[in-house]
């Protein structure tokens, strides 16, 4: 890369458009517009015509450059969607094992290309379904899973030696168990580590921020499970990413597009600092951090944000941790689209507003999609409203032509001047976190929470008195503001079958092998021993997901989330 | 009335979402009420806070489909305090099939996504006097 700056334009010339640019607003357009000030969702003042003096010295090389090379600013692969389309990964989570195996194969059989699971509520909060805490939330909003058995019925028959999983495991404490379990299952089915592709969630904000619930670990056990995870995988499973950086999830409870961001990559800092300080060099797991984004309304400003997230990573990785892999320093990222947009009024709207947030996903440069279902605000989706979401996944890709050239919007004088913005925004949020003590300190101080808390409350009262307009809601706002009549898709009965499950699992346990298996886990909770090896041999001896999880609530204690 | 209107807001059980609970919990507030917001709590912590907080309306938010089963058990363990005249209320994403049974099991009215909050107090000071 060339070190001498290479502006995009001729100085003089940009100069002179500046003036010209002046005059028109004084001459062309005074009096056609009005007093009113413009932003951008997350505050960013918009001007009403953008024009090369407002990237005037913007430098090809150092800030676009070319796809696959740094500053990836469009794109972490040369190719882009001609090498490989961005995987197709709808979500599916609902009832037994045995129900979403059936979800899994039916999106696989109309052409989904990667699987995507979520989990039930006690499974991703540490306990079984026969656990008391667990009542009324067994297979709903997800997949039960108790045990090794249950995860080897839940991938039954699906390829995952040919194709990469999701696994939405959210909590570093719950992923350490699934992915344990994944490993095991994969071993049992002999399928090599190295031949498992991936990712799991593992971001301990969406146990001490993001989600609340009644018994939490604490911020610094939380976030040393999540190091764990990923210094194992570093060492034992090179296609797995064992971090997906949650700025989906913090967005959706309350943040900007540049909190979102900014906290994600100020996890991924932390998590360096840490794997580094354990003796680790950042080349070694670096290229296998991976992110999570959340494509919402503001078209433009989605599309810098991925733009930008890609360069602010790339100079993190760079210049503060010396990264000397070029795949260190690529952000890859998942896209969901936004389910807080959606509405439960006129249902059918949110197929507009899918459509669109996936569009934009693709012009950031994801690497993999889900679009969230028109029911999104009614429960899991029906099948049919799953199918059009693969199905709006497919027209994107196949009729719209907008796969078929790299980062088109490059150059555009507006989300140019909007990436850098973006860019400099997140380093400023960055900058702040730190400077209140860095990411773990913020979560325990309750200050994250606020900022999130804080933004909800903002929100909802913008929308309650119309500053924020939702179609259907405020705007146009639907003429029966009752619930549209549209299937609801009903959770079916689990508790009953996986309670039987349990019973039988452990009659048939060999019980000092399990004592001895979970006695040693105990026992290293609290060393500086990396984890996973023992939960691994708790799996592999038949333990439940809700026996290890009371053992990591026993010996590194509750913390209490903050209320307001 | 002399005494603010006091409101026990919970999210039931192990549903994650508390966006709409701490929202709706302070705008009530901005409305003039009392709200004693407890994080996730199980039917029976919740009533106790109840008891103790001396509540006009008990605040049941949930996204996570648990609304069936715990909902009701709110109510059941009220009665069972001789308490029925505290209000219980719910909110979140239930599907609307299931509000007939639960106001039968005597939640007094369910707030959906997109309720407005000054809709969800005048509800309550028509309730409540
Ligand atoms: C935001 C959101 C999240 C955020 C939550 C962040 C947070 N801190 O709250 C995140 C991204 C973390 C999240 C995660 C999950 N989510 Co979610 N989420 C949503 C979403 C998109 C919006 C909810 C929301 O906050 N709306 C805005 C607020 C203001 O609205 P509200 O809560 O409905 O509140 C209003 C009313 O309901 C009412 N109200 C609410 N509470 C109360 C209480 C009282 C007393 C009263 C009177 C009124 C009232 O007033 C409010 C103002 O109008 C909904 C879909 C949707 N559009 O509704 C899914 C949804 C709730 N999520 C769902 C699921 C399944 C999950 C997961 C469990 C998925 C999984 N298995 O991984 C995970 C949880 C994982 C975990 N870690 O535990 C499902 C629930 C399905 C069901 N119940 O059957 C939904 C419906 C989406 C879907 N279709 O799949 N989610």
């Amino acid at each position: 890369m060339t070190k001498e700056k290479q502006k995009l334009f001729d100085q003089k010339v940009v100069e002179q458009l500046g003036t010209k640019k002046e005059r028109w607003h004084e001459e062309t357009l005074k009096g056609k517009v009005g007093d009113k000030k413009y932003y951008t969702e997350s505050g960013i003042p918009i001007d009403i015509l953008y024009s090369p003096s407002d990237i005037k010295d913007l430098d090809f090389q150092k800030d676009i450059g070319f796809p696959g090379e740094a500053p990836y600013t469009r794109g972490v692969y040369p190719n882009m969607y001609r090498g490989r389309l961005f995987t197709v990964r709808q979500l599916a989570g609902f009832g037994a094992p045995e129900d979403c195996n059936q979800r899994i194969k039916y999106l696989l059989d109309n052409g989904a290309t990667g699987v995507n699971i979520v989990f039930d509520l006690p499974t991703v909060r540490g306990y079984n379904s026969d656990d008391p805490e667990a009542e009324g939330n067994v297979g709903a909003c997800g997949v039960a899973i108790d045990s090794l058995e249950d995860m080897e019925t839940l991938f039954n028959s699906i390829p995952i030696d040919e194709i990469s999983s999701s696994v939405v495991t959210h909590m570093p404490s719950t992923t350490v168990v699934l992915l344990a379990m994944y490993m095991v299952m994969a071993g049992k089915r002999g399928i090599a580590l190295e031949k498992l592709s991936g990712t799991n969630q593992n971001d301990f904000l969406m146990e001490t921020v993001v989600g609340s619930a009644p018994e939490i670990l604490p911020p610094k056990a939380s976030f040393r499970l999540q190091c764990d995870a990923i210094e194992y995988a570093s060492k034992h499973l090179p296609r797995w990413n064992a971090v997906s950086y949650n700025g989906y999830n913090l967005r959706e409870a309350g943040t900007s597009a540049v909190q979102e961001v900014a906290v994600g990559i100020a996890n991924a800092i932390a998590t360096a600092e840490e794997l580094i300080s354990r003796g680790n060099s950042v080349d070694d797991f670096a290229k296998r951090m991976s992110f999570f984004w959340d494509l919402c309304n503001d078209f433009f400003e989605e599309i810098a944000k991925c733009r930008a997230s890609r360069i602010v990573f790339q100079e993190v990785m760079r210049d503060r941790f010396q990264a000397k892999n070029p795949k260190s320093q690529m952000m890859r990222f998942h896209v969901q689209t936004s389910g807080i947009t959606l509405t439960a009024v006129e249902p059918l709207n949110n197929i507009a507003r899918s459509s669109i947030q996936g569009l934009a996903a693709i012009l950031g440069g994801a690497q993999s999609l889900h679009i969230d279902s028109y029911d999104e605000a009614y429960s899991a989706p029906t099948e049919e409203a799953a199918l059009v979401s693969l199905r709006t996944q497919q027209i994107l890709q196949a009729e719209t032509n907008v796969v078929n050239t790299v980062d088109p919007l490059a150059g555009s004088y507006y989300v140019e001047n909007l990436t850098r913005e973006m860019a400099q925004r997140i380093r400023d949020y960055i900058e702040e976190i730190e400077r209140k003590g860095g990411l773990v300190a913020v979560t325990e101080s309750g200050w994250l929470h606020r900022e999130i808390s804080d933004f909800a409350y903002k929100q909802q009262k913008a929308i309650e008195n119309g500053e924020q307009k939702i179609v259907g809601v405020n705007h146009f706002p639907a003429e029966k503001k009752k619930a549209a009549e549209i299937e609801v898709f009903r959770y079916p009965e689990t508790a009953v079958r996986q309670t039987e499950k349990l019973a039988r699992l452990r009659k048939k346990r060999d019980q000092a092998k399990l004592d001895k298996a979970l006695g040693n886990l105990r026992e290293k909770c609290l060393s500086d021993e990396n984890i996973m090896p023992y939960v691994k041999e708790a799996v592999l001896a038949l333990a439940t997901l809700g026996e290890i999880e009371e053992i990591f609530r026993e010996e590194f204690g509750l913390w209490q989330f903050p209320l307001a | 009335m002399s005494r603010p209107i006091k409101v026990v807001m919970a999210k039931l059980g192990l549903d994650i979402h508390w966006r709409g609970a701490v929202a709706v919990s302070r705008m009530l507030r901005d409305e003039g009420m009392e709200v004693v917001y407890l994080g996730n709590q199980f039917p029976e912590q919740i009533v106790n806070a109840a008891v103790q907080e001396g509540a006009d309306v008990v605040g049941l938010s949930t996204l996570g489909g648990n609304h069936n089963s715990l909902g009701p058990k709110v109510v059941e363990l009220l009665r069972k305090k001789g308490l029925e005249d505290i209000l219980v209320l719910m909110g979140g994403v239930i599907p609307p099939e299931d509000i007939p049974a639960l106001k039968e099991k005597g939640i007094a009215a369910v707030f959906g996504p997109e309720s407005k909050i000054v809709d969800i107090a005048s509800f309550i000071r028509g309730k409540v006097s």
